[in-house]
């Protein structure tokens, strides 16, 4: 196995599971777990679909940046950073709808006070995706490179591979790696019409699955690059990193495995980790027919007969889009603090054309390798490792 | 003084620049035209037909522009310069596909929850422009689409170096695109323009092409540096940072022009506090492209694709303020 110089120095992250990343492993691993549910936030037209979503008094503007105040707070305090090493740090932020939540929440709240008038045509005032990383930067007083990946439901996990990559060609000495995305009217509804939501439950390689549901999350990841030999900083490692982009489908991986076979083995290859050295996988595992066929078949040509525990955490907490990356990293790291690997929940039935069934038990989390994967619309693939040592 | 820039904060080693496309708000690629501010948007469909040779029925008007921009950028080299080479996309953009966000949530708002068109949802994801572009490029691998405000197409620039000094890539087609959605008053909101900030200037679009990295073939210039995040915030710190790359002149290899080279200043957004007097002393040519394109969140891959077309054996310095403070520094030479 080679070694990456790359620690992850922190991580922090906010989940319908709770307002950090360690109460959020805590109930899933205690299988505290809440079903997606109609949605209460005021700025939300449609109450007919399900999504997990974050608890908060206020209203969504408010809770938005809340969640990514928290998740921040906890990344910086569980990596001892300093506010010098803060403003000296590069930001990466993952996102979709990033601050387009102001819009809709903005639009509800006219309609709201002036009932019975005609409602405005809705307004665009966010300046993009790169906002939020402004938002971050300005807050924190980050002084070096801020930079936005805006690609649908790989943005944050493809943010993580290129800060690994500017770490190892040390172009950048530390990435804070955030993921964003609050629920929005745009993705729920943009998702039902695309037939891709499952109005009852979120199934990931269940042979009963029919669709995905979304969750609110935000996450923060502190990767370091390691100059000393022996001195690392915590337990955890980033190798293997791998994107990949295929032109052939806008919204399939192709349900025949070999894209998503092809790129589990470059990040294999390239950490120089064998496939019966996995001890886990944290699965894209979104509860779609053809992701989960594609991502299934995918590691079974990799992995044949010797499939390590496979986990999709969608089944708890969502699918959180852009911020999936970054939330299901940092959610994992606080399960392997705890030292279980949670089940994979919304599993009932093997489907037949798997051939396998996610793991169904809490495990102990040994120290190893650990196989991430995100699948996303317009044919956008990440893997990685996280080595726990 | 060179370990002074050599930090991690700017690339390494230059960049030579294979092609470059730019268009703007009036539609005809690499040519300045006028345009009416209030005649925006333009319809972009015959520029589609005369570039791909099919319209592009189901895609919106950013996805069109990201696709004409870059192809006229990819055709102006000769194919077998391509041929075999790992091609990554890097795609910039402030506002992203805005013009089709817009009428979904619209739809989503009017229905209070109705059935709004699928296909229009899947054309608003962030990075359907990029896979529509690597689809008719038929470009595998490395695609990314960057966004970081009116910094997003240096930020896009910076990547691209960096993926190519890694190997992964062979070329980088870095573009820069933003599409104008009425109204202009909404767009200059979006925008951050304040009274005293370009707020007068026309709005405008566009969408511009560098292709960079090595090939047989011959080269329009060379990317030299790129700075994200350099602090010169008063006239006196820029022009201290202008002699700081003369110093390299003399002693740098890989940030040199020579002295028969015109020097160009290409001034992005929020220079209004430069003195052009001091740079035109100086030696130096300030080429405002503003007034060109209109303003956009990537107007700077505009103005430097234009530079690189339109302004033989120049040494080209681009600054560019970012609404929050953030600045971002190019130099380049043309040949």
């Amino acid at each position: 196995m080679s070694k990456s110089n790359i620690d992850i120095r922190g991580w922090g992250a906010v989940t319908t599971l709770g307002w950090s990343a360690k109460e959020s492993a805590n109930n899933l691993i205690s299988g505290n777990v809440r079903p997606a549910d109609f949605c209460k936030s005021s700025h939300l037209t449609n109450r007919e679909l399900k999504a997990f979503e974050v608890s908060y008094a206020g209203n969504p503007l408010d809770k938005s940046r809340a969640m990514l105040d928290s998740a921040l707070t906890e990344a910086f305090s569980r990596a001892g950073l300093t506010a010098s090493e803060i403003a000296e740090s590069c930001l990466l932020v993952g996102t979709t709808g990033g601050l387009f939540i102001r819009n809709e929440y903005e639009f509800t709240e006219i309609v709201r006070q002036n009932p019975g008038k005609e409602s405005p045509p809705i307004a665009c005032r966010n300046r993009g995706p790169g906002e939020v990383a402004d938002t971050i930067a300005t807050k924190y007083g980050i002084n070096g490179m801020i930079m936005t990946f805006s690609m649908a439901c790989v943005s944050s996990s493809h943010a993580l591979v290129v800060a690994a990559q500017l770490l190892e060609q040390k172009k950048i000495r530390r990435a804070i790696v955030v993921g964003f995305d609050p629920l929005l009217n745009l993705t729920l509804q943009g998702f039902a019409s695309l037939l891709l939501y499952d109005d009852e439950k979120c199934r990931p390689f269940c042979n009963t699955r029919s669709g995905m549901q979304i969750g609110e999350a935000a996450a923060a990841v502190i990767l370091e690059r390691n100059d000393s030999d022996n001195k690392r900083r915590g337990a955890y490692r980033f190798e293997g990193g791998y994107l990949f982009n295929d032109n052939k489908n806008l919204t399939s991986a192709g349900v025949d495995g070999e894209l998503a076979g092809n790129v589990i083995g470059q990040t294999l290859t390239r950490a120089g980790v064998a496939p019966r050295d996995v001890v886990a996988i944290k699965a894209h595992g979104t509860g779609t027919r053809d992701n989960d066929l594609s991502e299934g078949r995918g590691l079974t040509k990799v992995f044949g007969d010797n499939l390590p525990p496979v986990i999709s955490l969608k089944g708890a907490i969502g699918h959180a889009l852009g911020a999936a990356g970054a939330v299901e990293t940092a959610l994992w790291l606080s399960c392997l603090e705890e030292g279980m690997l949670p089940k994979s929940f919304g599993f009932t039935q093997i489907d037949p054309e798997l051939g396998f069934a996610p793991s169904e038990i809490n495990i102990p989390a040994p120290d190893g390798a650990y196989l991430f994967t995100f699948f996303g619309f317009g044919g956008t693939c990440t893997s990685y490792l996280i080595i726990k040592e | 003084m060179i370990n002074r820039i050599m930090t991690n904060k700017i690339i390494q080693s230059s960049m030579p620049v294979v092609a470059a496309s730019y268009l703007g708000p009036a539609l005809a690629p690499n040519q300045d035209a006028t345009w009416d501010e209030a005649q925006l948007p333009l319809n972009p469909d015959e520029m589609v037909l005369k570039i791909m040779g099919q319209p592009l029925r189901r895609a919106g008007r950013f996805i069109k522009l990201v696709c004409c921009g870059a192809l006229t950028c990819l055709k102006s080299v000769p194919p077998e310069e391509l041929k075999d080479k790992k091609i990554g996309i890097f795609l910039a953009t402030g506002l992203g596909n805005v013009d089709e966000i817009l009428p979904f949530i619209t739809q989503v708002f009017k229905h209070e929850g109705g059935f709004p068109s699928p296909n229009q949802f899947a054309n608003s994801v962030s990075n359907a422009a990029a896979f529509f572009l690597a689809k008719v490029s038929d470009v595998k691998g490395v695609v990314l689409t960057v966004s970081q405000e009116e910094l997003s197409f240096e930020s896009a620039l910076w990547l691209a170096q960096s993926y190519l000094e890694s190997g992964e890539i062979d070329l980088a087609l870095v573009g820069g695109c933003d599409v104008f959605t009425p109204t202009v008053t909404d767009y200059r909101d979006r925008m951050d323009l304040r009274p005293d900030n370009h707020r007068s200037m026309p709005m405008g679009e566009g969408s511009s092409w560098l292709l960079l990295g090595n090939t047989n073939g011959k080269k329009i210039g060379n990317v030299l540096s790129v700075e994200l995040d350099y602090n010169a915030k008063t006239q006196h710190q820029l022009s201290a940072k202008v002699n700081i790359l003369s110093e390299c002149e003399k002693t740098a290899d890989n940030l040199k022009w020579r002295h028969d080279q015109q020097k160009i200043l290409l001034p992005g957004f929020r220079l209004t506090d430069i003195d052009q007097s001091f740079f035109e002393e100086s030696g130096w040519m300030v080429e405002d492209y503003l007034p060109h394109c209109g303003i956009h969140p990537t107007a700077s891959a505009y103005g430097l694709a234009r530079a690189f077309l339109c302004c033989p054996s120049a040494f080209l310095l681009h600054c560019n303020y970012h609404a929050a403070g953030r600045r971002a520094l190019v130099a380049a030479t043309t040949i």
